[in-house]
Parts: structure tokens; C-alpha cells; sequence
């Protein structure tokens, strides 16, 4: 009677705790073959057959479909180049350079991948659209208050993160060192 | 009743505690592709129509079916069966804006893709097929072996699965131009002669 309910104790809480850290794992985001430049992270393989159980799960469970090798490289920044989380209360100046790239857009969303309504109905940019300087250089101001320029509205004060799409790029990260200064840099400005 | 509180009889609880919990988390990892009750494929096949090329919704706010998704695409996406025969996706391409093709099994991985840069003449030709249908198709072929190959077999992991098309507005004024460029891809079922 004594073994049962202790072989009863350990199964429960051995359950338990293996789904606690399932869970912990899917929110967490992927762990392995994470590719860093400065505040931008992808998973070049991600999507792919060879991808591993965890990207699997993570894929399976948001119902994402990552970009195939050919088509382009997604990147996610969930902070600005100083580490600091990017922060909802800010403003964020997004500029510098982009790796070679057929093109590229910038996307503001929520941490689970979803658009951020605002009245502009400005969700990002595409390389082609962008208001740029005379020498080709763009800064793309991210924020709560309108500005002139390549404005990207923060709809409401929630959590966010910026995604960069190189689409037929020939950039590849499986082979390459992933360097932050070919990346374009995310610097904080004016905080409420 | 005192077992838990001895030492040893500790130790070995929490070493069955946590092998437990370890077969359960990798258990439950590994199945996670198996049981996502509304994973992508759930969320297309709810829409698309099997073997057509069906243009999905514009990604909108509230209105997303996949996270993780440019607004500035015009998607589309055709479903397979290739118990039914090889699908054959057959793309023009006239005009120089970006369209890239992803070919996927039923849980969304990809095993091929390309962007329209792949084009030969102005064509893209693809054929999926399963490994005996390959086998098939390269029998009739020896026939014309002078012919140069004017299509990409590709064998796919799965008998189901998925095409993506992916065209580029690269200005918002060009959205309708992307959607025609994602939808005019072809895809189809091709019945194989058997005899």
C-alpha cells in the first residue's frame, strides 16, 4: 500500500514536472543553432527537414512557417544594440546597413508574431519604399509619436519585437560569420 | 511512513521523479508536431482547396492565420495528395518583382525551395513526386533521351503536404499585382497513364 502510493507521488510529480518544462521551453523560443548579429537572432535552419525536435515543437505549437533556405533569412530582434529589451515606453531609431540583399522589409509585431493595429495603418517597410537620404542611407523611427520620414507606429503600449526579412539574399549563415556591423543597428531615443 | 525522510529513500525518489519527468518532456517535445491540434496545415487546409493554387488573405491585424508573417506578401498556397499522382506546379514569369516558392511536408518543413530567379526561359516547372512515381516517369522517358530535362522533379519526404508562394508588393500600391503574380502559378494533380 506503502509502495503503490509512493510509486503514485513519483509518477504525478514526475509528470508534472516534465510538462512544466516543456512548457517552459516552448515560451522560451528556440535554443539551439541560434544565429547572432547584434541584437538580431534567426535560426538559418528552422523549418527545414533538418531542423531540430525543439525548433519542431516550437514550429508545430505557433503554427509559424519559416522561410525555406532559398527564399530568404528572418531575423527577430527582441532588443535594441545597447541588450536593453525593447521597451514599449521608447522610441527606437533603426539604421545603418542591411546584408546584400534582393530585398528586405522590417515588420513591427508582438512577441507572438501578430500584428499591432494602429491608426496609420503602417504594420512595416519594404526596402523599395523606403524614404532614403541622398547618399542611400535610411533610419527607420519606430514609436508612439508621428514622424516625418519612415515613420513605423507602435499602435498601443504592449510588448514588441522587430523582424527583418532578406528575401534571395546571399547572405548564408551556415557557412558565414554572423557580424552585427553588416546589420542594421537599433538604437533607443526618447523614453516616456 | 517515514520512507520519504530517509536519506537514501530520498534520493532515490527524486532520481524517479526526474526520470520520470525527463521521458515526459521528451515525450511530449517529440510528439508536439503530431498533436498541435490547429498547426499550420490545420489553418490552410480550412481554406485551400486540394490541388489548386488558393490565395490567402491579406495579412492584417486580428486577421492572421500564420504569426510570424510579412504584410508586405501576397501569399498563396496549394495542398497535395500525391496518393492521387504527382502535382505539377507550372509558374510564367513575366514581370521582374519577387516570388519564391517553398515546397513542404504536411507539418510545414520545407524540402525545396527557390525564388523566381530560378526560372529557365521565363518557366517554372516542378513536379512532385514519390519515389515509384519518379521511377515511373524515368522509364517513359527513355524514349526521347536526346531531350534535355525541362523540369525540376523533386521526390517529396510525404505523400500530403503543401506549396507556398510568397510574391512581394514592394510597394503597397503593387498589392493587387502580387496577389495575381502568387495566384497565376499553376498547380495541379497529374493522373499517371498505369499499365
Amino acid at each position: 500500500m506503502l509502495n503503490l502510493f509512493k510509486f503514485l507521488v513519483i509518477v504525478l510529480a514526475g509528470t508534472a514536472l516534465g510538462f512544466a518544462v516543456t512548457y517552459r521551453v516552448l515560451q522560451r523560443g528556440p535554443v539551439f543553432d541560434v544565429v547572432s548579429a547584434g541584437p538580431w537572432k534567426t535560426v538559418p535552419k528552422s523549418g527545414s527537414l533538418d531542423s531540430d525536435p525543439y525548433a519542431r515543437a516550437i514550429e508545430a505549437r505557433s503554427a509559424e512557417l519559416p522561410l525555406g533556405s532559398a527564399e530568404g533569412l528572418t531575423f527577430i530582434a527582441r532588443t535594441d544594440s545597447g541588450g536593453a529589451p525593447l521597451s514599449p515606453r521608447c522610441d527606437y531609431a533603426v539604421s545603418g546597413s542591411v546584408p546584400p540583399t534582393r530585398y528586405w522589409t522590417l515588420t513591427l509585431l508582438s512577441p507572438r508574431g501578430f500584428l499591432i493595429d494602429n491608426p496609420a495603418k503602417r504594420f512595416g517597410f519594404t526596402s523599395a519604399e523606403l524614404v532614403r537620404a541622398a547618399d542611400g542611407t535610411f533610419a527607420i523611427r519606430v514609436g508612439h509619436q508621428a514622424r516625418s520620414g519612415n515613420w513605423l507606429p507602435l499602435g498601443k503600449p504592449q510588448p514588441f519585437l522587430l523582424m527583418l526579412r532578406l528575401y534571395d539574399t546571399l547572405l548564408d549563415f551556415g557557412t558565414a560569420k554572423a557580424d552585427a556591423s553588416a546589420m542594421p543597428k537599433i538604437v533607443k531615443g526618447r523614453c516616456a | 511512513m517515514n520512507f520519504f525522510f530517509r536519506p537514501f529513500g530520498l534520493l532515490l525518489s527524486l532520481l524517479g521523479v526526474a526520470f520520470v519527468a525527463a521521458g515526459v518532456h521528451l515525450a511530449s517535445i517529440l510528439a508536439m508536431p503530431e498533436i498541435a491540434p490547429r498547426d499550420a496545415y490545420a489553418r490552410l487546409a480550412a481554406l485551400a482547396k486540394p490541388a489548386q493554387m488558393t490565395l490567402l488573405p491579406a495579412v492584417l491585424p486580428g486577421r492572421e492565420m500564420i504569426p510570424f508573417e510579412d504584410p508586405a506578401l501576397a501569399q498563396a498556397v496549394c495542398l497535395y495528395d500525391l496518393s492521387n499522382g504527382p502535382l505539377h506546379v507550372h509558374a510564367d514569369i513575366e514581370d521582374p518583382g519577387l516570388l519564391t516558392l517553398s515546397f513542404r511536408t504536411r507539418d510545414g518543413r520545407v524540402f525545396y525551395s527557390m525564388t523566381d530567379q530560378a526560372a529557365l526561359h521565363g518557366n517554372i516547372e516542378v513536379r512532385i513526386m514519390t519515389q515509384p512515381q519518379l521511377a515511373a516517369v524515368e522509364e517513359s522517358d527513355e524514349d526521347d533521351e536526346n531531350e534535355p530535362l525541362q523540369e525540376l522533379r523533386l521526390v517529396a519526404p510525404d505523400m500530403k503536404g503543401f506549396v507556398l508562394v510568397n510574391a512581394l508588393a514592394a510597394f503597397p500600391s503593387e498589392r493587387a499585382e502580387a496577389e495575381t503574380r502568387a495566384a497565376s502559378i499553376s498547380c495541379s494533380t497529374e493522373t499517371v497513364a498505369r499499365d
